[in-house]
C-alpha cells in the first residue's frame, strides 16, 4: 500500500510538528492539543495502511544516503515487531495527548512540554523503524534527551530536577556502552546494516569479541528497561506529569531496552553469557520489583514498581533462548503496555481530582468517581494476572516457559519459584492499590473533593481497557495475526508452534496461577493494617536507597576526586609550569641525542684565539653576575646583562657579521632605557627572614633549579658544538651568495636575504614590532602604579628635605641634575638623524638598512625626552608614533603588492642605482622603498614604547588617588 | 677553539638565563629570557659553523665563490630573532609593570606565596 | 600572473592592510572602524571559501605561491592545499563570530582591538599558509603578540595575571622553537619543508640524533602551544579570564599548534623519513591520551563555566593529538571532522558563557567592562549602555542553545559532535593493519567514551544549576541580538555539518590521504615555476 516514504514521513512529522509547537503562544493550549493529536493519529494511520506489506512477511525497507565514508546510512526499516511497536506508540501516544489536554493545567507552560513531547515520539519512532545500528543509537541518545527534559518539565520542583539528571545519567552512560558495543558489532560483521547483522548471527557469538559486545549491549538494555541494578532511576523519574509517565516510562522508552533484547535475540541469545547475565537479571528484577511495589504509599510509584517488574518479566523469557520464550516476551510487551498506560492515566486522575496519590490519605473513592474505579479495577485486575484479561494470557505463557526445563543450572530451577513469589507479589499490591484507593474511607478529608473528571480525560483509559478485555477474550481473533507477523520477523524459521487460547484444561500453569491468585489475596489481608500507615518504602530495604546510593557515587568521583586529581596533576603557579617546559624539553633534546654518536669528525679546530676566549671569560662573568645579582640588586644586574650584550656584539663583529653586532647594540642600547625606564616602577626588594625550616627548603629548590640551569646550559654547549664540528651540509646558502648581486642588486647579502630573497619574514617581523608596540601603549594606557612607588623619588625626597627653598615634591636641586648633558643631547639630534639617514641608504650594501635607521633615529628621540623632558619635546615636536607605524606597514605592503602591476608574485624587487649627490651611487632597488616601510615602522614602534613608558612620570601624580585605591583591591 | 669558547658560552648564557628563567620574581624572569635570547642567538649563528676574519661583503661584478664567505642564512636568522626578541623583551617588561601595579606584587603569580 | 593568481596571499595581506590602515584613525570613531573590521573580516570569509573551492578539486595539487618570485627552497612559499584551506575557513567563521560578538560593547574595552583583531587572524592564516619553517615561527610570533595583546584586552588583576602566566611559558616555548629549527638547519642545510622532506632521508646516519633532538625540541615548543599535559596549565586560566570573544577566537590557537603537528609529522616523520620514520608518534599518542584524561578531569572539577569550557578545549586539542599520533588516514581524516565540530562549538560556548553569566549576576557584567576598562580614563568616554535590540524570550532561547552546546561537547548524537567522535572511534578501530584491535586503540577508545560521559555529566551539572535552579526565576539577563547571532551562526554551522556530513566527510578524507602520502605536496612546491623574470637584464 503504502511505500517506504511513509517511513520518513512517521518520523518527519513528529520533528516538525514539535518546531511548530515551540512558536505557539504559551496559552494556546488547544491549539498545541490539535496539532499533537492530529500528528499522532496521522501516524497512526500511516502505521495502519501500511500493514498489508508486513502481513507479507516482508520488512519495508527506504535507505538514504548520509555519510557513505563512515558506511553510515539512513535506513529506515518496518518489519513485524517494528510494526507492533510504532503501533503502540503512536496509539498510546494519540491517546495520552487527548488526556494531556484535561490533565495541564493554564498555568503550565504548555508549549515546551508538546514540543519535547512530539520530538520524543519522533525519536522512539526513530528508534523501532531504525534499520542501521548506528541511526539506532542516535535515535535512542534522543530518546534519554527528550526524557530527560520532560521529567524535568516541573522544574521548580527539586525531585523533577535530581530525577532528570539521574535518569539522563544512567541512560545515558547505557547509550554510551550501547554505542561501543554497536561499534564493535559493526567492526566484527563488517557492517552497520541492521539486516547484514542479523544474518551473521553464528559469526558474531563465534567471535573473539562476543563478550564484551554482549556486555556493553546489555548495558544499554538494561539502563534503559530499568533492570537491575539500574531500575532506581524509574522511581525517581515519576516526578513527570503523568502523561509523561504514562507514555515514557511505562508504554514506550521503557519498553526500547526489551525491543532491543528481542530485536538481537536471534544473533546474541543462545549462549551461556546471555543466559546468565540476562536471565539474573530478570528474575532479581522480576521479584523485588513487585516486592518493592508493594509498599509503595505513592500510586505512581507502585505502579512504576510493578513496571520494572513487568520488565524483569520480559527480560527473563528473553534470557530463556527458546523460541516460545521469545513469543511471550513479545505478546507481554503488547499487554504491559496497554494496561499499564491505563493505570498511569488513571493514577492521574485520581491525582488531578482529588491532590494527591500518598494511599494513605485516599480512601472510598468508589462513590465519587466509579466509572473510573471500575477502569481503574479491569485494568489492575489485568496487572494482575486475573483470567480473561490480557495479562492472564501472558502470564501463563510465563509460567509455562519457566517450568520448561531450559539450561541446567540452579538459575533453571529457581525459575519456577521466583515466577509464582512475583506474581503473588503482583496480585497483593494490584488489591492493595484498588482496595485502598477506592475502597473503605479517607482517614482524613481530601485535598479537593473528588468527582468523576471530563469524559475526554476518561476516554482513553477506557479504550485501552476495552483492549485488555477484548485481548484477553478472544485473543486469537484480534491480536493474533499482528502477534504472529511480529513473532516471525524476530524468530523467522524458527517460530514455534504456540496458541493464543484462553482455556488450556487444567495444567501446572493455572495451578501456578491459582496459587499466586490466593497467595496474593492472603498475604494482602496479613499485611494491609501495617500498609494502611506504614512509610514509604518495604521494610529492611528502606535503608538501601538506590537514589541516595547513586547521588553519593556521582558527588564523590564527579567531584571530590575530580576536584582532588586536578589539583594533583596540575597547577596555577607560574614557576613549576617553566620548570616543566625546561625539563621535558632538556629530556625530548637528550632522549633523541642518546640514540647516536655526537661528536663524530672532529674538524681541525678554527683559529685557536686567546683574546676571543679572554673576552667570553669577561662574558660569561657578567651573565653568571647577573644571574645572581637580579634578585636584590636590579641595577647592578642591568649593568651585567648589557656587559653580556656587548660581548655578543663583539663577537659578532669578530665572526665577520657586521649586521648582527650594529643590530645588537642598537637594540641593546634601547632595551636598556626601556628596563632603565621601568625599574622605577618596581617594588623595593628587602632581604626577607625566613625560618630555617623555610629556609631549608628555599635552599633545596635553588639546588635542584641549579642543577636544571647546568644541564640545560651544558645541553646546549655540546649540541652547538656537535654541530660547529660538522662538515656544513649542502645548504640553500651558496644559492644566495651567488645571486645576492646579480639578481638581488645588493652586494650585502644579509641584507639582500632580509629585504628580498626572504622580505617576508623581515615583514612579519616588523609586523610583531607594531603589534608589540599598539599593546604596550594600551596597558600603560590604564597603568596604574603600585601606591608605594608613586610620588618623587627617593634621593630627591632627600634633597628637597635638607633644601627649605623647595617647593614640597621635586626637589629643585635634583631637577637640574641633567644640564649639562641636555645641551649635549640637544646638538645630538641632527647628527644622529644624518648618521640614521646614511645608515639607511648604505644598507643595501653594507651594514646598516632600515631596522637600524629606524632604531638609531628613535634613540635620537629618546635622547631629547631624557635631556629636554616630556612637556618641553612634544611643545616642539609632533610625535605621532601610531601612524608612522600604520604608514609603515602600509608602505611596505605597497611596495610588496606594486609587483603585481607587471604581473609578479608578491614582494617581488626590481633593482636599479641612481647617483645621488655627495652620497654617490645608491642602490635604489624596490628593496629601499620596502625599507623605508621597515624605518617608519620601527621608528614609531620604538618611540611609542619608549614614550609610553616615560609619560608615566606624568601621569603618576594625576592617579596617585585611585591608585591607592587599586593598591587596597589587590590586597 | 673558537668553536669551543664560544659552544661554552652558548652554555653559560642559557644557564644563567634558565636558572633565572625559575626564579619567582617577574624582574628576575625578563633578564633571565635576555640572557636566554643571547645564547639561542649565538646558537642560531653557530648553526652556520664560524668563519672569522672573511669579508662580510661581496665585492661587486665577477663570480663569487660561496666557500669564501660565511652562511648569510643563519645571521638573517638571527636578526629576525634578535627583533623579535627585543619586542617580546618589551612587552613582558610593560606587563610586568602593569601586574606590579595592578597586584601590588612582583611575584610571577600576581601574589606573595 | 592574473589579480586572481594572488588569492592565495589575500588571506594575510587582507587583515594586515586593514589592521595598519585602521591604525591611522583615532580611535575613538568606533562606529567608522567597527564597519571596515567587520568589512574587512566577510571579505576573508569570502577568501576563504573561495580557496577551499579552490583547494577541493579532484586529484588537484597543492597551489603554491612564490614570495618575491624565488623558487623553492631558496625563497619562501605560500601552500595553499584541502588543510590550510580548511583551516582559513575555520579562522574566518570564528572570526566573524567573536568579532560580531564584540561589537555590542567588548570592542570598547581598549584601544585599537580591531587593530590587534585583524592582526591575529594574519598571523592565524599566515601560519596555516607558510610553506617555510623559520616563517611559521614568525607567523606564530605575529598572532601570539597579537594573542598577547587580546588576552590583556580590558585588562583587570585576573586577566594581568594569568596573562602573564600565558606570555611567559609562550616566550619560553617560542625560544625553544628557534632553537629546534636552527638545529634543522645546522643539520640538512634547508628551512622548506617539502625540501625537509627531501633532505631528511638523506641525512647521514652520525647526524640523525642531533636532527632528531632538533625535531623533538620544535616538537615541544608545538605542543605547549597546542596545550598538550603537561605543558597546559597556563591555558585554562588565560582562557577563561580573557574577554569572551577573545577567548572565542583563541579557540583556534590551539589548534594552530595542533596544525603544525598535523602538518610537519606525516611530511617530515613520516613513511617515507628512513630511519627516523614514525619518530615520536607513540609518545604523542600517550600524552595526547593523558591531556584527554586531564582535560576531562578539569571540566569534572571546575564550578565556572569558562573554566569548564576552557578544559574542555584542552580535551579536544588531547584528542587531536592523540589521533595524530595514530598516524593512521583513517583516524586522521575522522579527527579533522572532530576538529572542526569541536572548535565551532567550543567559539560558541565561550561566548554563550558569558550570556550566560549575567543571568546569574546581571550588573555584574557591565561593571566588569566599565570598571576593568574605564578605571581611572578621563580621557575615555563612559560605557554607552546597550543600544540595539535585544533579545525576547531571552531564557528559552539560551536554554535551547545551551542545550544543543552540551550536546555537542559531550558527542551525544544526533549532532556533529557525535559523528566526529563516531568516525574517530570506527576508524581507531580498523586502524590496525591486520583485522586486530591494538591496545593503544582500545585505550583511545575507551578514554574517548568515558570523556564524552563525563563531559555530559559536568554539563548537566552546570546547565540544571543555571537554568531549572530557582533563582534564574526573576533575573533575564538583557542580550542583544547582535550578541545571540554570532552563538546561532557557529551552532548552525554544526548543524549544517551535521546534515552534509557527506560532503564534509569525503573533503576530510581526501585532506588525510594527501597528508599521509605527501609526495604530491612535495613535488608541487618544489616544481612550482616563477613568473619569467627581467632581473636578468637589469640586474648589472
Amino acid at each position: 500500500m503504502l511505500g517506504g516514504a511513509s517511513l520518513i514521513w512517521m518520523i518527519v512529522l513528529p520533528f516538525v510538528a514539535s518546531a511548530v509547537a515551540a512558536l505557539l503562544p504559551s496559552n494556546a493550549r488547544n491549539a498545541e492539543a490539535w496539532l499533537a493529536g492530529a500528528v499522532m493519529l496521522a501516524i497512526v494511520i500511516m502505521v495502519m495502511l501500511s500493514y498489508p506489506d508486513i502481513a507479507a512477511g516482508n520488512a519495508v525497507r527506504q535507505t538514504i544516503s548520509w555519510v557513505p565514508e563512515l558506511g553510515l546510512e539512513l535506513v529506515f526499516r518496518l518489519d513485524g515487531f517494528a510494526w507492533m511497536f510504532a503501533m503502540l506508540i503512536s496509539g498510546i501516544g494519540f491517546l495520552v495527548v487527548i488526556y494531556t489536554r484535561y490533565y495541564m493545567s493554564p498555568e503550565d507552560p504548555i508549549p515546551r512540554f508538546y514540543m519535547f513531547f512530539l520530538a520524543f515520539a519522533g525519536s522512539m519512532l526513530g528508534v523501532v523503524l531504525s534499520g542501521n545500528l548506528i541511526q539506532l543509537v542516535i535515535f535512542w541518545e534522543m530518546t534519554s534527551v527528550f526524557s530527560f527534559l520532560l521529567i524535568g518539565y516541573w522544574h521548580h520542583n527539586p525531585a523533577a530536577r535530581d530525577g532528570a539528571r539521574m535518569s539522563l545519567t544512567v541512560t545515558g552512560i547505557g547509550g554510551l556502552a550501547l554505542l561501543a558495543g554497536m561499534l564493535l558489532i559493526g567492526h566484527a560483521v563488517g557492517s552497520y546494516d541492521l539486516d547484514e547483522v542479523l544474518a551473521s548471527g553464528n559469526l558474531l557469538r563465534e567471535h573473539e569479541l562476543y563478550t564484551p559486545i554482549l556486555i556493553l549491549v546489555l548495558l544499554g538494555a538494561f539502563t534503559k528497561s530499568a533492570q537491575f541494578p539500574f531500575q532506581f532511576w524509574l522511581p525517581n523519574a515519576m516526578a513527570a506529569p503523568t502523561p509523561v509517565s504514562a507514555f515514557l516510562h511505562s508504554a514506550t522508552m521503557v519498553k526500547a531496552g526489551v525491543f532491543l533484547m528481542t530485536r538481537f535475540w536471534p544473533v546474541l541469545a543462545g549462549t551461556y553469557e546471555w543466559f546468565y547475565i540476562v536471565g539474573l537479571a530478570g528474575v532479581i528484577t522480576l521479584v523485588l520489583g513487585a516486592f518493592f511495589s508493594i509498599f509503595q504509599q505513592d500510586i505512581k510509584g507502585l505502579l512504576a514498581y510493578s513496571t520494572i517488574s513487568h520488565l524483569g518479566l520480559i527480560t527473563m523469557l528473553l534470557s530463556l533462548g527458546s523460541p516460545l520464550g521469545a513469543v511471550a516476551a513479545i505478546f507481554h510487551m503488547m499487554n504491559h503496555a496497554t494496561f499499564k498506560a491505563s493505570l498511569f492515566m488513571a493514577a492521574g486522575i485520581i491525582d488531578h481530582e482529588t491532590g494527591t496519590r500518598d494511599m494513605r490519605r485516599l480512601g472510598g473513592l468508589l462513590s465519587a468517581m466509579p466509572i473510573t474505579a471500575t477502569l481503574a479495577m479491569v485494568a489492575s485486575a489485568a496487572m494482575a494476572g486475573v483470567p480473561l484479561l490480557n495479562g492472564f494470557l501472558s502470564k501463563e505463557m510465563f509460567f509455562a516457559e519457566a517450568i520448561e526445563h531450559h539450561a541446567d543450572s540452579w538459575l533453571d530451577t529457581a525459575a519456577p519459584y521466583a515466577a509464582v513469589a512475583a506474581s503473588t507479589f503482583a496480585v497483593t499490591y494490584s488489591i492493595r492499590f484498588i482496595h485502598s484507593v477506592f475502597f473503605g474511607t479517607a482517614p482524613e478529608p481530601l485535598p479537593r473533593e473528588p468527582h468523576e473528571p471530563p469524559f475526554f480525560m476518561r476516554l482513553p483509559v477506557l479504550l485501552l481497557v476495552l483492549i485488555c478485555l477484548i485481548v484477553g477474550i478472544i485473543p486469537g481473533r484480534t491480536v493474533g495475526p499482528y502477534l504472529h507477523s511480529a513473532v516471525v520477523s524476530v524468530l523467522g524459521d524458527s517460530t514455534p508452534y504456540y496458541s493464543l487460547s484462553v482455556w488450556h484444561g487444567f495444567n501446572v500453569p493455572l495451578m501456578m496461577s491459582i496459587v499466586a491468585l490466593v497467595a496474593g489475596l492472603l498475604m494482602f489481608l496479613v499485611i494491609r493494617t501495617y500498609l494502611a500507615t506504614s512509610e514509604e518504602g518495604p521494610p529492611f530495604f528502606r535503608r538501601i536507597n538506590g537514589q541516595r546510593i547513586f547521588e553519593q557515587v556521582m558527588v564523590t568521583v564527579s567531584w571530590r576526586w575530580a576536584r582532588f586529581l586536578e589539583g594533583w596533576l596540575g597547577t596555577r603557579r607560574l614557576q613549576p609550569q617553566l620548570r616543566l617546559l625546561v625539563v621535558i624539553a632538556f629530556i625530548a633534546g637528550i632522549l633523541s641525542l642518546w640514540r647516536g654518536p655526537m661528536v663524530p669528525d672532529i674538524r681541525l679546530p678554527a683559529s685557536s684565539d686567546l683574546v676571543f676566549s679572554a673576552l667570553w671569560v669577561l662574558g660569561m662573568a657578567c651573565a653568571i653576575g647577573a644571574a645572581h645579582q637580579a634578585k636584590f640588586h636590579r641595577l647592578v644586574a642591568l649593568m651585567l646583562l648589557s656587559g653580556a650584550g656587548l660581548v655578543t656584539c663583539i663577537t659578532f663583529v669578530w665572526l665577520s657579521a657586521p649586521d648582527l653586532a650594529l643590530t645588537q647594540l642598537l637594540v641593546e642600547v634601547v632595551t636598556t632605557v626601556l628596563i632603565l625606564l621601568g625599574l622605577r616602577w618596581l617594588p623595593q626588594r628587602v632581604q626577607e627572614v625566613e625560618t630555617p625550616a623555610q629556609a631549608f627548603w628555599a635552599q633545596l629548590r635553588r639546588y635542584r633549579d641549579f642543577a636544571m640551569a647546568i644541564a640545560c646550559g651544558l645541553g646546549m654547549a655540546i649540541v652547538s658544538y656537535a654541530v660547529m664540528a660538522r662538515q656544513p651540509p649542502q645548504t640553500i646558502a651558496g644559492y644566495f651568495v651567488e645571486n645576492a648581486y646579480p639578481l638581488g642588486g645588493g652586494s650585502n647579502v644579509v641584507n639582500v636575504i632580509l629585504v628580498d630573497f626572504r622580505s617576508f619574514d623581515t615583514f612579519g617581523e616588523i609586523t610583531v614590532l607594531g603589534i608589540v608596540a599598539i599593546t604596550v601603549f594600551v596597558l600603560l594606557r590604564r597603568f596604574r602604579p603600585a601606591p608605594e612607588s608613586i610620588g618623587s623619588t627617593e634621593q630627591q625626597r632627600h634633597q628637597s628635605a635638607d633644601d627649605p627653598a623647595a617647593k614640597p615634591g621635586a626637589g629643585t636641586i635634583a631637577s637640574d641634575y641633567l644640564y649639562v648633558p641636555s645641551v649635549i643631547m640637544q646638538w645630538m639630534f641632527p647628527v644622529i638623524i644624518v648618521l640614521s639617514a646614511y645608515l639607511f641608504l648604505r644598507g643595501h650594501d653594507l651594514p646598516g638598512g632600515g631596522f637600524v635607521a629606524g632604531i638609531a633615529l628613535a634613540s635620537a628621540f629618546i635622547l631629547q625626552y631624557l635631556a629636554a623632558g616630556t612637556r618641553w619635546v612634544e611643545e616642539r615636536l609632533r610625535v605621532l608614533p601610531v601612524k608612522w607605524m600604520g604608514w609603515g606597514l602600509l608602505i611596505a605592503a605597497a611596495t610588496g603588492m606594486g609587483s603585481w602591476v607587471p604581473g609578479y608574485p608578491f614582494l617581488t624587487t626590481h633593482a636599479q642605482y641612481l647617483d645621488l649627490p655627495a652620497i654617490g651611487k645608491v642602490p635604489a632597488a624596490t628593496a629601499l622603498f620596502f625599507d623605508l616601510g621597515v624605518f617608519a615602522l620601527v621608528l614609531g614602534a620604538t618611540v611609542l614604547m619608549l614614550i609610553a613608558l616615560a609619560h608615566q612620570s606624568i601621569r603618576k601624580l594625576r592617579v596617585a588617588k585611585t591608585a591607592a585605591v587599586a593598591g587596597q583591591e589587590a590586597q | 677553539m673558537t668553536e669551543l669558547t664560544l659552544s661554552l658560552a652558548i652554555g653559560v648564557l642559557t644557564g644563567s638565563g634558565v636558572w633565572l628563567l625559575l626564579r619567582p620574581r617577574t624582574y628576575q624572569v625578563i633578564v633571565g629570557l635576555s640572557l636566554i635570547a643571547y645564547g639561542v642567538n649565538l646558537f642560531i649563528f653557530s648553526m652556520g659553523r664560524l668563519r672569522s676574519g672573511v669579508p662580510p661583503v661581496l665585492d661587486r661584478g665577477g663570480a663569487v665563490d660561496p666557500a669564501a664567505y660565511t652562511d648569510p642564512v643563519p645571521q638573517a636568522l638571527v636578526l629576525t630573532a634578535i627583533v623579535i626578541g627585543f619586542a617580546t623583551t618589551a612587552l613582558f617588561l610593560v606587563v610586568m609593570l602593569v601586574a606590579r601595579g595592578l597586584t601590588g606584587s612582583d611575584h610571577v603569580d600576581g601574589r606573595e606565596p | 600572473m592574473q589579480l586572481a593568481d594572488h588569492l592565495d596571499i589575500a588571506p594575510i595581506l587582507l587583515p594586515l592592510v586593514t589592521g595598519a590602515f585602521l591604525l591611522l584613525f583615532d580611535e575613538r570613531r568606533h562606529t567608522f572602524k567597527s564597519l571596515v573590521d567587520v568589512a574587512a573580516t566577510l571579505g576573508l570569509l569570502v577568501i576563504a571559501g573561495m580557496l577551499v573551492a579552490q583547494a577541493d578539486v579532484e586529484g588537484s595539487v597543492a597551489s603554491v605561491y612564490l614570495l618575491g618570485n624565488w623558487a623553492a627552497p631558496y625563497g619562501i612559499v605560500l601552500v595553499v592545499d584541502r588543510l590550510s584551506a580548511m583551516m582559513l575557513l575555520l579562522t574566518a567563521l570564528l572570526a566573524t563570530a567573536a568579532l560580531v560578538f564584540s561589537l555590542a560593547r567588548w570592542h570598547k574595552g581598549g584601544p585599537h582591538f580591531h587593530s590587534l583583531f585583524q592582526f591575529l587572524l594574519m598571523g592565524l592564516n599566515g601560519a596555516f599558509l607558510t610553506g617555510d619553517l623559520f616563517n611559521l615561527f614568525v607567523f606564530f610570533e605575529v598572532l601570539l603578540a597579537a594573542s598577547y595583546g587580546l588576552m590583556l584586552h580590558g585588562l583587570g588583576v585576573t586577566r594581568v595575571r594569568f596573562g602573564m602566566h600565558y606570555i611567559a611559558v609562550n616566550l619560553a616555548a617560542s625560544m625553544l622553537f628557534l632553537i629546534g629549527v636552527s638545529l634543522i638547519y645546522g643539520v640538512t642545510g634547508t628551512l622548506n619543508m617539502a625540501d625537509l622532506a627531501v633532505r631528511i632521508p638523506a641525512v647521514p646516519a652520525q647526524d640523525r640524533a642531533l636532527l632528531e633532538a632538533g625535531t623533538a625540541i620544535l616538537g615541544i615548543a608545538f605542543l605547549t602551544k597546542a596545550g598538550i599535559w603537561p605543558l597546559c596549565f597556563w591555558l585554562p586560566g588565560a582562557y577563561s579570564a580573557a574577554a569572551a570573544p577573545v577567548a572565542a577566537i583563541f579557540s583556534i590557537m590551539t589548534k594552530v599548534g595542533v596544525y603544525a603537528v598535523l602538518r610537519l609529522s606525516p611530511l617530515l616523520l613520516g613513511a617515507r623519513a628512513g630511519d627516523s620514520a614514525s619518530f615520536g608518534d607513540i609518545g604523542l599518542l600517550i600524552a595526547g591520551l593523558v591531556t584527554m584524561t586531564f582535560g576531562t578531569i578539569g571540566v569534572l572539577a571546575s564550578q565556572a563555566m569558562a573554566r569548564l569550557v576552557s578544559y574542555s578545549v584542552l580535551v579536544s586539542a588531547g584528542t587531536l593529538l592523540a589521533a595524530v599520533g595514530m598516524a593512521d588516514a583513517g583516524v586522521t581524516a575522522g579527527a579533522l571532522f572532530y576538529m572542526a565540530s569541536s572548535t565551532l562549538t567550543i567559539g560558541a560556548l565561550f561566548l554563550l558563557v558569558e550570556l550566560v553569566d549575567r543571568s546569574q549576576d546581571p550588573a555584574a557584567n557591565v561593571l566588569a567592562v566599565t570598571m576593568e576598562a574605564y578605571g581611572d580614563d578621563p580621557d575615555e568616554e563612559a560605557i554607552d549602555e546597550e543600544v540595539g535590540v535585544t533579545l525576547p524570550a531571552t531564557l528559552a532561547i539560551l536554554g535551547i542553545c545551551f542545550v544543543l552546546c552540551g550536546i555537542l561537547l559531550s558527542g551525544l548524537p544526533p549532532l556533529s559532535g557525535f559523528l566526529g567522535k563516531f568516525a574517530l572511534l570506527s576508524a581507531a578501530l580498523s586502524a590496525g593493519d591486520d583485522g586486530a584491535i591494538s591496545g593503544m586503540a582500545w585505550a583511545f577508545f575507551a578514554v574517548l567514551i568515558i570523556s564524552g560521559l563525563f563531559a555530559m555529566v559536568a554539563m548537566l551539572r552546570v546547565g540544571i544549576r543555571t537554568f531549572w535552579a530557582p533563582p534564574i526565576e526573576g533575573v533575564v539577563p538583557r542580550v542583544l541580538v547582535v550578541e545571540f547571532a554570532p552563538v546561532a551562526l557557529l551552532l548552525a554551522l554544526c548543524v549544517a555539518m551535521t546534515v552534509r556530513a557527506g560532503p564534509v566527510m569525503a573533503y576530510v578524507d581526501a585532506t588525510s590521504q594527501s597528508l599521509h602520502s605527501p609526495d604530491a605536496y612535495i613535488e608541487g612546491v618544489l616544481s612550482a615555476r616563477q613568473a619569467p623574470s627581467p632581473k636578468m637584464e637589469t640586474g648589472r
